[in-house]
């Protein structure tokens, strides 16, 4: 709980990037992120397990993974490493942002799923919502280092309005999963992606 | 072919044949038996042929008289489908050819004949037997037609419409009972058929009672499928079977109607149904997957589950006995080859029937209702249990919001109350998606309070014994009485309630008066509340300390006074006042002394000094002590004073001082006080006997001494006891120490006997009985007491040597009887036997010892007895005489004397004798102790005159101690030490309360706190000295040491 409490504290710090007094380097602001980007991975696997065994059996069986369950409305993560080393500077930070903004929609989505399917298991709801908060972090550091870059920052578009809300009971367990799933995956390849920033742009 | 083998066909086809032919071949066979006996014959041969050709003779017949009946109408048959119109049809002749025409005629009461074709429909019949007659041409039939031979055949129902709600699985029949065609009312019974999937399995066939009523009626039917509507294509149809009481002939069912069927258009998605359904925990499900790919594997959880192939690539499950789910539901899976696809079953239950449901208010503003869920549905979110609190006589209702996390605690939901209604009856509904239950409660909420816990307690000064004390109690209990409770706490004191009855009111503001405090005390007041009739108490309020005001102090302070050393000032003593008495802080004292003369007043003493000094003559004088706090003053506290002088009081005296008030009336007796001067021991000793004697113990009474006499208060007495005889030389004094002598030391003085026991039988024992006072060891008595003989004992002690002396002869006896022979043979031979003779046998052992020689051989003489004459040395009985008198002189305190300092006491006194003590001591105890030491050192010389007097230092120590106490006192005496020193050395000489409360003659049973009680003044410090040497161990124990002033008033305890 207070590591949860620490990282909130550091949130609040991370989330109104622009508003601070002394306007921070790239290469600061790009260590931040990385470090955020860091702590999300660390807690990566602790939020998966937690969903999945709210969700009862299979779900909750060791080793359950079903990477065919797939969601359109979230950008895949996974890229052949050509293109990726191919990206130039605004289009890598512009998928993650892309990609971290449909993911803040989607946990905010599971959340609510959550609320009506577990609302007996608080531990779990709480980590929904820190992991939406670290997501919303990762969005507002992605967004500072476009701007200290001096690269233009696309406009946020509603990923969700696609997303069915009459989806049964295992359509969100589902869905939920898939979140999660890309959520870690986006995380990793964030974690690359601000790496090699950090390695473009030392301090 | 031989006969045998036509034998062979012939029975072959018999057996497919009719009567008729059966019985040709039966004659057949009859015949065939002989042909088997001539089988040569030929003649036999031609008769078997004859008989062939009667068979066919007879076959013709037979196909003639058929023939000649298919050339007329016959089968008539008769149905209906409406009751009404009978619709008859017969077999046409053969011949007729189509559109041939007949003439029906029949005989129903009337003739009556229909030129029709080959059906007819005729109008019912009248039940009974009709004759019809046909005729075809040339050719009549004629039938016998009744009612009874008529079918009933409804016509086929027809499904109106068949109409589906997936979401439940349902399906909807609608049709048309077409009761309009029936004259009658009668019962229908509807048989429907329920049939799925493409091959159109059966499921179930149902029926379905109705009437008809001579219209028209549409019925309409639903049927829940177990299977989601979804999984395959369900097909239903229908039938009938009308059954009119009055139609004597067959009912039949109707055909059944065309199959109508429900299916569902599936877009090529994929599908599980149903989709997140509540069932009850226990109940059966079946669960269906329709897709288009191939299921390899369903699970319920992570239990793998057998397929039920629907058409198509569709599967179901079927999961029986569902256990309770999780709070995200079970969820089942279908797993495709690279994909799954789900749906997820909720198992619970319904709500169970709340539990404790209690209504009760806080403030008769709002209710709140509580109630516990009871056993838990295993539903959650939106499944969860929501509740509805409707109240049945203002129709309002209120509902229970989901809490997001559900507890097992209990539930609450607040209902306004609403003016002029104080009985509500609450209906408590719970409902979820598997049912509903509820709970009701009639209540009267003025009843049911129960108050806030008070709040802003305050407390305000009444006076120094009275506060008002205030609260706040949220609520509006203007029509309602408060009972509150005040708890009333002190320090180092119980606490106190105290109930209050009070009405209610609307602002909620409480204020009562508290009183009987105590001034100048911290209190710590808190509050709870109740209503009457009583229903629950209140929470306490927070404590609230508070400390009363101050008052005057309620008494004066204890005084006493001293004349200081050199006599002049008289120094004035008081003891600080109590926190009871006080009432407040004390800050001054007044001192003044009157006499009849004047009066002299001390400036103001200030708190800490409590002692003052006046200079004043010896005179009678009244001193007032007033002690002063911030409120006023206190009563003051007078002590009067007189002074006897010393020299009008002698020792060992027992005085009465009666000490007078003087009143308006007259005189009164305030306190009288018997005491001494000095205590002195006893002069006398008790007078005592022996009541009686056993072999083991000894009852022994005494008397009491007269007052004069005793010269003090009596202690206790003494008691010795030893073995010993009047004259033997073990009568010597009865020191402590030896171990033959028992003492009994008894401080209860009203004990007037004592038992002695364990003794020993017809045994001496000296007895020495002394009394005892503060003043010392009163005289000894003695006396000699011989204990009975134990006279079992003794009837033993004979009788045990004379049974053995009896059994011994007798047994002596016998033996000699038996033995008497030999006996006779060994003392009294009658003739000796010569070889026996001991004379005759020295020839032959010549060679033996020399003691065989002997022929006769002489005892010596010797003495039997030698008596030896001895003298006893006796004491001297001159010394006796002496040591009489030196006994019965002896000081009491003579156990300190050492044994070997005695002369040993050898006299020989009866049985039971007095030893009557010395009238010399009588006078020596009467007159003053020079007389006592007197004796003593007239004694000593007398004694041993060789030793020195101060060997014996009891015996030289004359002198008595005047200051001893009480032996029974020194725990009190001690305790009453400890509260001199506390009290500063302060010794009250007045005290107010021994004036007037003690009885005179228990001086000392208020003197268990503190002050020695003396009175008077401290004037016989003069007759203080110690003039003794130090006490032995024996003597009571001195306490209240340096004021022999005390030992004037020493008390008798117990009196």
């Amino acid at each position: 709980m207070s590591c949860q409490l620490a990282i909130l504290c550091l949130l609040t710090l991370l989330l109104p990037p622009l508003s601070r007094g002394a306007p921070m380097s790239p290469a600061e602001r790009i260590t931040q992120a990385y470090n955020l980007a860091l702590s999300m991975q660390e807690n990566m696997s602790t939020l998966l397990q937690t969903y999945l065994q709210a969700q009862g059996s299979p779900f909750s069986d060791p080793g359950f993974s079903a990477p065919e369950l797939q969601l359109s409305s979230l950008p895949p993560a996974d890229i052949s490493f050509k293109t990726w080393n191919a990206l130039d500077d605004g289009e890598r930070l512009s998928r993650v942002q892309g990609a971290f903004l449909a993911l803040t929609q989607h946990l905010q989505l599971v959340g609510d799923d959550q609320r009506d399917l577990n609302p007996d298991n608080p531990i779990l709801l709480a980590q929904l919502r820190d992991a939406r908060l670290r997501a919303q972090g990762m969005l507002g550091n992605v967004a500072a280092i476009m701007t200290a870059l001096g690269l233009p920052n696309p406009r946020a578009e509603d990923t969700l309005g696609l997303v069915p809300f009459g989806a049964s009971a295992f359509e969100r367990k589902c869905r939920g999963y898939i979140v999660i799933r890309e959520y870690g995956h986006w995380t990793d390849r964030a974690v690359r992606d601000l790496a090699l920033f950090k390695a473009k742009y030392p301090s | 072919m031989s006969v045998d083998q036509f034998e062979h066909h012939l029975k072959f086809f018999s057996s497919s044949r009719t009567d008729c032919i059966a019985r040709m071949m039966d004659i057949f066979l009859c015949l065939k038996q002989p042909s088997r006996m001539v089988d040569s014959k030929r003649m036999r041969m031609t008769s078997n042929f004859q008989w062939i050709l009667l068979t066919f003779l007879l076959l013709y017949l037979m196909n003639q008289v058929s023939s000649q009946k298919k050339r007329t109408p016959h089968d008539l048959k008769c149905v209906t489908n409406n009751l009404q119109v009978w619709d008859c049809s017969w077999r046409a002749p053969s011949g007729a050819g189509r559109g041939a025409a007949y003439e029906v005629c029949i005989e129903n009461g009337s003739h009556s004949c229909y030129r029709l074709e080959k059906n007819t429909k005729i109008p019912a019949l009248s039940p009974g037997d009709h004759e019809v007659t046909i005729n075809f041409g040339s050719s009549i039939s004629k039938f016998t037609l009744n009612e009874k031979d008529v079918s009933f055949i409804p016509d086929t129902p027809e499904i109106l419409n068949l109409s589906a709600d997936f979401s439940t699985s349902t399906l909807h029949l609608k049709w048309n009972d077409k009761g309009s065609v029936f004259p009658r009312h009668s019962n229908v019974i509807w048989e429907i058929k329920i049939l799925r999937k493409k091959n159109m399995e059966i499921v179930k066939i149902m029926t379905h009672n109705t009437t008809l009523n001579g219209k028209d009626t549409v019925h309409h039917w639903s049927w829940t499928s177990d299977m989601p509507l979804e999984c395959a294509t369900h097909y239903v149809g229908i039938r009938c079977h009308i059954d009119d009481p009055k139609f004597s002939g067959h009912k039949e069912w109707s055909n059944w109607s065309l199959l109508k069927n429900i299916s569902w258009s599936s877009d090529s998605q994929t599908k599980v149904f149903p989709q997140d359904k509540v069932i009850l925990v226990g109940s059966d499900i079946t669960v269906c997957c329709v897709t288009q790919e191939k299921v390899v594997l369903a699970l319920i959880g992570s239990t793998n589950c057998p397929l039920i192939h629907l058409d198509g690539e569709n599967v179901a499950i079927k999961i029986h006995n569902i256990s309770a789910s999780e709070s995200s539901g079970t969820n089942v899976v279908f797993s495709v080859e690279d994909n799954m696809f789900g749906t997820v079953i909720f198992a619970g239950y319904p709500p169970d029937i709340p539990q404790k449901l209690n209504c009760e208010t806080y403030d008769l503003k709002e209710i709140v209702c509580t109630w516990n869920p009871g056993r838990p549905t295993s539903l959650v979110g939106p499944r969860n249990t929501s509740y509805t609190l409707f109240e049945s006589f203002s129709g309002k209702c209120v509902r229970y919001k989901r809490a997001e996390v559900p507890t097992n605690e209990s539930y609450q939901l607040f209902f306004q109350m609403l003016s002029n209604q104080e009985i509500y009856n609450f209906t408590l509904n719970a409902r979820n998606p598997l049912g509903q239950s509820e709970s009701t409660l009639l209540v009267n909420v003025t009843e049911k309070v129960h108050p806030h816990t008070p709040t802003s307690v305050k407390v305000k000064d009444i006076n120094s014994t009275a506060v008002t004390l205030s609260w706040h109690l949220p609520g509006n209990f203007a029509k309602i009485k408060l009972l509150c409770q005040i708890e009333i706490n002190k320090t180092n004191s119980v606490h106190e309630l105290r109930n209050i009855t009070m009405k209610g009111v609307e602002n909620s503001s409480y204020l009562i008066a508290v009183d009987k405090l105590n001034p100048y005390t911290i209190y710590t007041f808190r509050i709870r509340c109740s209503t009457k009739p009583f229903w629950k108490w209140s929470k306490w309020s927070n404590e609230k300390q508070y400390l009363t005001t101050e008052a005057i102090p309620s008494k004066g302070p204890d005084t006493w006074r001293e004349w200081s050393s050199d006599g002049k000032n008289l120094i004035i003593y008081w003891k600080p006042l109590s926190i009871n008495e006080a009432n407040g802080k004390i800050l001054s004292y007044n001192v003044s002394c009157s006499s009849d003369e004047e009066t002299q007043s001390l400036s103001e003493i200030l708190d800490p000094q409590h002692k003052a000094e006046i200079q004043l003559d010896k005179n009678d004088y009244i001193i007032s002590v007033v002690a002063k706090n911030s409120v006023g003053s206190s009563p003051p506290s007078k002590i009067a004073s007189m002074e006897i002088p010393n020299d009008q009081f002698r020792p060992g005296v027992r005085y009465n001082f009666f000490l007078y008030g003087c009143r308006n009336q007259g005189y009164q007796l305030l306190r009288s006080i018997i005491g001494y001067v000095e205590e002195l021991a006893p002069t006398v000793a008790p007078n005592f006997t022996v009541e009686d004697t056993s072999a083991d113990s000894i009852l022994v009474r005494w008397e009491d001494i007269p007052v004069e006499e005793l010269r003090g208060f009596l202690r206790g007495y003494l008691f010795y006891f030893e073995k010993g005889e009047r004259d033997t030389s073990k009568m010597r004094g009865l020191e402590s120490g030896r171990s033959d002598i028992k003492v009994k030391n008894i401080t209860d003085i009203s004990q007037k006997t004592l038992r002695i026991v364990d003794l020993q039988g017809k045994t001496s024992y000296h007895l020495v009985l002394r009394a005892y006072t503060d003043g010392g060891m009163g005289p000894e008595k003695s006396m000699f007491v011989v204990t009975k003989e134990n006279s079992v004992g003794l009837i033993i002690a004979i009788l045990i040597p004379v049974a053995v002396a009896v059994i011994v002869g007798v047994v002596t006896s016998i033996l000699c009887y038996r033995k008497r022979e030999w006996i006779k043979e060994t003392f009294y031979p009658d003739i000796p036997n010569p070889e026996n003779c001991k004379a005759l046998q020295f020839q032959k052992s010549v060679c033996e010892g020399s003691s065989a020689l002997k022929t006769l051989e002489m005892n010596r003489c010797t003495p039997n007895n030698v008596e030896v004459l001895e003298t006893r040395s006796m004491v001297p009985k001159t010394e006796d005489t002496e040591i009489i008198s030196a006994v019965a002189e002896r000081p009491e305190d003579s156990s300190d004397v050492e044994p070997e300092n005695h002369v040993v006491v050898s006299y020989c006194p009866p049985v039971i004798e007095e030893e009557i003590a010395n009238p010399g001591a009588d006078e020596a105890g009467g007159a003053s102790q020079v007389i006592y030491i007197d004796i003593q050192s007239m004694y000593q010389p007398q004694a041993k005159p060789e030793e020195e007097p101060e060997n014996d230092p009891v015996g030289g120590a004359g002198y008595k101690p005047q200051m001893h106490l009480p032996v029974t006192s020194t725990v009190e005496d001690l305790a009453a030490e400890d509260d001199l020193d506390k009290t500063a050395g302060y010794r009250p000489q007045a005290n107010v309360n021994t004036w007037n409360l003690v009885s005179p003659d228990s001086p000392r049973s208020t003197d268990s706190s503190s002050e020695i009680v003396s009175f008077g003044s401290p004037c016989s410090i003069n007759s203080r000295q110690f003039l003794i040497p130090p006490k032995d161990e024996e003597s009571p124990k001195s306490s209240g040491g340096g004021w022999s002033f005390t030992n004037f008033f020493q008390n008798k305890p117990n009196d």
